[in-house]
């Protein structure tokens, strides 16, 4: 049978306690946005992470930090100092509400508050704890600090990144910490569906580290495999930087007239030449050559884009994109994200989703799900919560503490 | 449960190709999954590379697999792929729009077949919309989403294309669908159908650039190696000692600048006044960074690190293939790669697994099978036909394995 759409989502019922953050912060997001009771841990005061920018109106300001925003959809706010004792209590009566703990602190140190993992474990052995650090809880590096940048320099996604005679580029975008969160999170449903089974938690140890090196695709795969790599005939032991070139030699950016796209000799070679001669820019690529030998042209691709770059000159972005993708060839426009808004694909399968933001009067328009699911869909449920936004509400009303002692332990700087 | 993975008893009937798709499915079978990967005439190019080893590209993608080949094209192969779908618990394919429906397996004819199956597709751009026809490639929806002209420096033209990204993201933002698709079904006995497209799947990971533009107007730009999120300076790759050797260093708060300017000897510029704060820092990036690099180009990329690291400064060298495989000693330490070694003695290694899990660790089960190699498993022990059964198919052409004559090289 069908599924319905509209009833329940798909973890709810589930209660994640989201220490992590900038490193891990994704990684709840992801559960809360399907439907998880995620509440957000801040020190008293709120996390520093409301301090990144970009800000409402580039004002900076604690509840207004888009970046704040983003990360934190579909969570509740509580705020807490786990490092007293009267916090620590408070923690461990969170826990025994909760079936998953995600945190990103320096590996060690939840241990010396007596909370670590074992310590969670004996108080409720069916918790899932999620540990998102640089390098791991193990091992010699374990107490390197790592940023995005770091983790993307020694993960190997930033040694590709460039003209070979330009330093070497991160990817846009914090593309370390968003592996290892998406990592975790797929690490923490692992670790629910053994519980169906077992009964147990356990604990998820992810590495900032390792996931780049997971998502770097040909960079290890070229070392660990010399000589059997789809592509050039010589990929080389080692990937290097190749300006835009793809590495499988079959992508090059190249400039329209009024724009920057995306061009590919991928697809039917005949039609690609055919399409360039009834314009008589084929030059030599009618050579028959480029069809004997097939692999020619991953060799031979800086000259095929060079080929194919002054053909490019003379079009707009439109008229190569529009034509290639009619010949089934995959050319694509080089967009800013600010574009997407317009793209009527986008709109069509309803991928912006408006968001209230109450204290502030006003609706914003977010970026959407990665994945539609026809029976639970995804849905961005609240905003990022404000600072102790829900003190009362989990503390108070969930966890039975009285107002007076909630003034206490606020007065006292616990939460 | 020493040994047995996450997700023992989970069945995955495997269509997908290329990158993206076999990411999905391999982390899904690195936990233990039975992922069944659907091999079927005529078999492709990118499909030859695996067809006759176990370590290369495609093998690192396919471990932890079983292989079976298939003639969908043949009745008798379609009816056999539906009585396996009956016994499974997800479809995962990443095809274009049209190609599942036309075996009438779209997810309603499969609800028929087998009312609780999850169904996972990963079209490139989904399975509606005025776009859903495009052809795509990892490069094609980074060029779209923005990846490609926000990755590079300002002064320079966008370079984000150096490698698929958005495949890898599309198999990890696949094997979260496919997880959460499971949870449900465990819950509630009911499956569903996931429609992945991966270029929302990019696009959610652009992150706040985008937000940046519906509440402020602002267009994104190249950021270089800046930093997108906290303030920082330095905060950028500094040319070392050797040849394309480089090490970042990120340096975000006072205590961490006055860290750093001990690490260097506290030469006197790192005391005045244009580098005092974080905001002058900021400012005066650019002359901040050339000082830095007189400094970094003296010595080796693993000692800036070091030194830095052991100061408290987060910095990391630029590593390349070589330097990760074979030099990182973290990575070594906790085992980050998988050996195997064939039944002929031949040794090779897989990418690893980024998450342990401290009970049901994922690990390596199986090496990379062969093209068919697991029919006899799957249609034998898993379906019940008769060794003659399966025998008759393979002779007519339903079944296959290995490669033959028919199978040239396309590309």
């Amino acid at each position: 049978m069908t599924q319905e759409a509209g009833q329940d989502s798909v973890l709810a019922g589930c209660r994640v306690l989201d220490f992590a953050d900038e490193k891990g912060v994704l990684c709840a997001k992801l559960l809360g946005d399907m439907g998880a009771d995620v509440i957000k841990v801040e020190p008293p005061g709120g996390d520093h992470t409301r301090g990144f920018g970009p800000f409402v109106d580039n004002v900076p300001h604690p509840e207004r930090s888009l970046y704040f925003w983003h990360y934190n959809t579909s969570k509740r706010g509580v705020t807490l100092s786990i490092e007293s004792t009267a916090g620590g209590d408070l923690l461990r009566k969170l826990v025994a509400t909760a079936d998953v703990l995600v945190e990103s602190y320096p590996p060690g140190y939840l241990d010396s508050l007596g909370l670590g993992y074992q310590a969670l474990h004996r108080l409720n052995p069916a918790l899932i704890m999620t540990s998102i650090t640089g390098f791991g809880q193990t091992g010699p590096r374990r107490d390197y600090k790592l940023s995005d940048i770091v983790g993307q320099a020694l993960g190997g996604m930033m040694y590709v990144n460039g003209d070979p005679d330009s330093p070497p580029v991160c990817w846009a975008g914090l593309q370390a910490y968003h592996s290892a969160s998406y990592y975790a999170a797929i690490g923490t449903m692992c670790a629910l569906m053994a519980r169906d089974l077992s009964g147990s938690g356990q604990h998820v140890d992810v590495s900032i580290e390792e996931s780049v090196c997971s998502a770097v695709e040909h960079v290890n795969s070229a070392y660990l495999y010399p000589g059997r790599m789809p592509g050039p005939r010589d990929a080389g032991r080692i990937a290097r930087r190749q300006g835009t070139l793809h590495w499988s030699a079959g992508f090059h950016n190249a400039r329209a007239k009024d724009g920057y796209v995306l061009m590919s000799w991928f697809g039917d070679w005949d039609t690609l030449v055919a399409w360039l001669e009834s314009e008589g820019m084929a030059a030599d690529l009618t050579d028959p050559k480029y069809n004997t030998d097939p692999r020619l042209r991953a060799d031979e691709a800086p000259h095929i884009f060079e080929v194919m770059a002054e053909w490019a000159a003379t079009h707009t972005s439109q008229e190569l994109v529009d034509g290639a993708q009619l010949r089934r060839i995959p050319f694509a426009y080089i967009r800013a994200p600010s574009e997407l808004l317009a793209e009527h694909h986008l709109q069509e399968r309803g991928f912006f989703h408006q968001v209230e933001h109450p204290e502030l009067g006003r609706s914003v328009v977010y970026p959407g799900a990665p994945y539609k699911f026809n029976g639970t869909p995804w849905r961005i449920s609240r905003r990022a919560p404000l600072i102790g936004e829900h003190n009362s509400e989990v503390y108070g009303k969930e966890l039975g503490l009285s107002q007076d002692n909630l003034a206490s332990l606020a007065e006292a700087g616990v939460i | 449960m020493e040994g047995i993975g996450a997700l023992q008893g989970v069945r995955v009937i495997d269509f997908t190709w290329v990158v993206a798709g076999p990411c999905c499915t391999a982390i899904l079978a690195d936990q233990g999954a039975e992922v069944i990967k659907v091999e079927r005439r005529p078999v492709t190019a990118i499909q030859q590379a695996y067809m006759r080893q176990r370590f290369d590209f495609m093998g690192n993608l396919s471990r932890n697999k079983y292989s079976v080949g298939l003639n969908m094209a043949d009745a008798r192969g379609l009816e056999v792929i539906k009585r396996l779908i009956s016994i499974s618990d997800v479809v995962i394919e990443n095809f274009s729009s049209r190609v599942m429906p036309n075996w009438g397996l779209d997810y309603e004819n499969m609800t028929k077949i087998n009312p609780d199956i999850i169904y996972v597709s990963m079209a490139g751009m989904g399975h509606t919309g005025p776009l859903k026809d495009y052809v795509t490639y990892g490069p094609t929806l980074q060029a779209l989403s923005g990846f490609n002209l926000l990755t590079g420096f300002p002064e320079r033209g966008p370079v984000g294309n150096s490698y698929s990204y958005a495949d890898m993201a599309g198999g990890y933002t696949g094997a979260m669908a496919v997880l959460l698709a499971l949870r449900h079904k465990r819950k509630t006995g009911r499956g569903q159908y996931v429609d992945l497209a991966q270029f929302e799947g990019t696009c959610a990971l652009i992150g706040t650039p985008f937000l940046n533009y519906t509440v402020n107007g602002t267009i994104p730009q190249r950021l270089g190696n800046q930093s997108l999120n906290a303030p920082a300076a330095c905060h950028n790759v500094y040319r070392c000692q050797g040849e394309d050797r480089w090490c970042v260093i990120s340096v975000f708060s006072d205590a961490e600048w006055d860290a750093f300017g001990n690490v260097l000897g506290n030469p006197s510029w790192v005391k005045e006044a244009r580098f005092a704060t974080l905001a002058n820092r900021i400012a005066n990036a650019g002359e901040l960074d050339r000082l830095v690099e007189e400094w970094t180009i003296e010595r080796s990329p693993e000692e800036v690190m070091e030194l830095m690291q052991g100061a408290g400064v987060a910095a990391g060298v630029v590593q390349n293939g070589e330097d990760i495989v074979a030099r990182d000693p973290q990575l070594q330490a906790r085992g980050y790669w998988i050996e195997g070694t064939t039944a002929e003695g031949e040794k090779g290694s897989y990418v690893g697994i980024p998450f342990k899990l401290s009970e049901n660790p994922g690990r390596l089960r199986r090496l990379a099978p062969l093209l068919g190699e697991q029919n006899s498993h799957v249609f034998g022990e898993l379906l019940g036909m008769s060794e003659l059964e399966v025998a008759k198919y393979t002779e007519e052409g339903v079944f296959f394995s290995g490669l033959d004559s028919s199978d040239e090289p396309e590309l």
